[in-house]
């Protein structure tokens, strides 16, 4: 049987396979030597990711302690008095109390009353605006305007009254504090401060109340009940019409950009001529006063509110002034404008109450402290330590602030 | 294990090559298939050199083994007019590793059962039925 099998597997090739063979095993144990590496490094990631998890899960030593200090507060941080729909609020000190909060420095002084002596703001043209106020000559009013320099010059035009009265709105002063604007019946008188340059824009619409500049200072809304134009002051884009109509409001003042704070939102504007939502808003409102005022991240409105039960009131309807973080970043927060302290008899001073309507946001000193109005008083809400400033006292009817005022 | 092949592992190849190539041949009827295996089997010794305590049998039990896998079976001799390939092609691959580890090799049922992992009365069959079948293949009868 062998022969034949032997003469069946004749005339083979020789083999060679040594080396081979050998070359081989060398691959193969390479292979294996760096799946067995790639093992390791694997069980090691599988390890630590393991202990990690488990160190987080864990009871003992893995628990995330919280910090021991509570985190740093600015000096003379004050903690809210309470939540109104969520956000935190603190209570403005009360009337009659103001003369005696501290004070920041403006240009405004301590008491801000029409001037003795006034140039023509074409010999003392100002550089930036710190006020804007009226004053009344027979039935028409004359703009005095109040430089960062803390002189005042008086503008050579005779404004008329608007069907709501003073044609002074909150929002005159544009955002570089150069131009100044005032609704007219029919039209906007805008005064270039810096050149005494005075510009009338006829508008469509004859019961106009309101303005609010957009934040290039190149262009300003003008409002009345139901109507709202965008007024192109300077150079436009190619093709832009200098009156362009815009969704209007039966409210002028809600007419305001970039934010406005109105009933249940906040509302953005857009360059088209038109609001969008922005961010819902759930607040206690009973009415908006008063125009919205922006900064880059805030935006502030004053409200009449509903009766807050966390802030009992028996002499006055709780005003609220709110500053909506528009960035959704930090934290919103609102000031609750107090009600006078009843005296022994246990009434309070009808002359200290803040009625609705007495009181609105009129502008930003900085970033973050929000001027507004009281009766009789400017005041200043410093929003990182919840405390109230006194500003300047008022002898005026009624004032429109510009950037000067942090000269 | 070192870069270059070992003196001691290129004698032991070298000595045995052609005659474990030759069984393969026959018990997987396809020279390729013989080559590949036998190559597979040197580099898996290579590995082992000198751990391995009785290499003879490590190498051939990988060599053969493998021709026993259902998933592994081809048709033998293909295109051969050899009648002594064609009567080992009538057989199965069993009992043509069987037959040619018991005629060729020259190893008891004991060892073959032991290489191919089967039990000794296994290899006994096998041995039996490829016997008959190579006979009557060959068409030898009892001559042989």
């Amino acid at each position: 049987m062998q022969p034949l099998l032997y003469q069946a597997s004749d005339l083979l090739p020789e083999p060679d396979l040594a080396d081979a063979a050998w070359a081989s095993g060398l691959d193969t144990r390479r292979r294996r030597r760096r799946s067995v590496l790639a093992g390791v490094v694997i069980a090691l990631l599988i390890a630590v990711i393991a202990a990690i998890g488990a160190g987080v899960r864990g009871s003992n030593n893995a628990e995330l302690v919280p910090p021991t200090t509570p985190p740093s507060n600015p000096p003379g941080y004050l903690p809210p008095s309470g939540q109104i729909a969520g956000i935190d609020f603190w209570v403005a000190p009360p009337p009659g109390s103001e003369r005696f909060l501290d004070r920041i420095e403006t240009p405004l002084g301590d008491l801000l009353r029409l001037p003795d002596t006034v140039v023509a703001l074409k010999e003392n043209p100002l550089e930036r605006t710190a006020a804007v106020v009226l004053e009344e000559q027979g039935a028409a009013y004359v703009p005095l305007i109040l430089g960062a320099d803390s002189s005042w010059a008086v503008a050579d035009v005779q404004l008329r009254a608007t069907r709501s009265g003073s044609p002074l709105s909150s929002g005159t002063v544009s955002p570089d504090g150069r131009l100044a604007a005032f609704p007219q019946p029919g039209q906007v008188v805008v005064i270039d401060v810096t050149t005494a340059e005075i510009r009338r824009f006829n508008l469509p619409a004859q019961d106009l109340r309101s303005v609010a500049w957009l934040m290039d200072s190149n262009r300003v809304l003008v409002s009345g009940p139901g109507v709202a134009y965008r007024v192109l002051v300077g150079a436009g884009g190619y093709g832009e019409p200098t009156v362009t109509a815009v969704n209007g409001s039966r409210d002028p003042d809600a007419i305001t950009a970039p934010y406005r704070l109105d009933t249940g939102a906040v509302m953005r504007y857009l360059s088209t001529g038109g609001w969008m939502l922005d961010s819902s808003l759930d607040l206690p409102v009973r009415a908006w006063v008063g125009q919205t005022f922006s900064t880059s991240s805030t935006a502030a409105r004053l409200f009449i509110a509903n009766n807050l039960p966390q802030v009992p009131t028996r002499a006055s309807q709780p005003q609220v002034l709110a500053a909506i973080d528009t960035l959704r970043a930090l934290p919103s927060r609102l000031l609750v404008l107090g009600e006078p302290q009843p005296s022994t008899a246990g009434r309070a001073d009808p002359a200290d109450v803040r009625e609705p309507g007495c009181c609105a946001v009129l502008g930003w000193y900085d970033d973050n402290t929000p001027l507004f109005e009281v009766r009789g008083w400017v005041l200043a809400w410093d929003l990182r330590t919840g405390r109230v400033h006194r500003v300047t006292e008022l002898a005026v009817n009624g004032v429109a602030l510009g950037p000067g005022i942090r000269s | 294990m070192h870069d270059t092949v070992d003196p001691d592992f290129a004698s032991y190849v070298d000595a045995r090559q052609g005659r474990w190539l030759r069984t393969a041949y026959l018990v997987y009827g396809e020279l390729e298939r013989a080559e590949e295996q036998l190559l597979h089997a040197f580099s898996r010794l290579s590995l082992r050199w000198n751990k391995v305590d009785d290499p003879d049998v490590f190498v051939q039990r990988l060599l053969y083994q493998p021709a026993l896998a259902r998933w592994s079976r081809v048709r033998a001799f293909p295109d051969e007019d050899d009648p002594v390939k064609l009567a080992l092609a009538e057989l199965t691959p069993a009992q043509r590793a069987v037959f040619v580890l018991l005629h060729l090799e020259e190893l008891t049922e004991f060892e073959v059962a032991d290489l191919l992992g089967i039990s000794h009365s296994t290899v006994h069959g096998h041995a039996l039925a490829a016997l008959t079948r190579f006979r009557t293949a060959l068409g030898a009868g009892d001559r042989l």
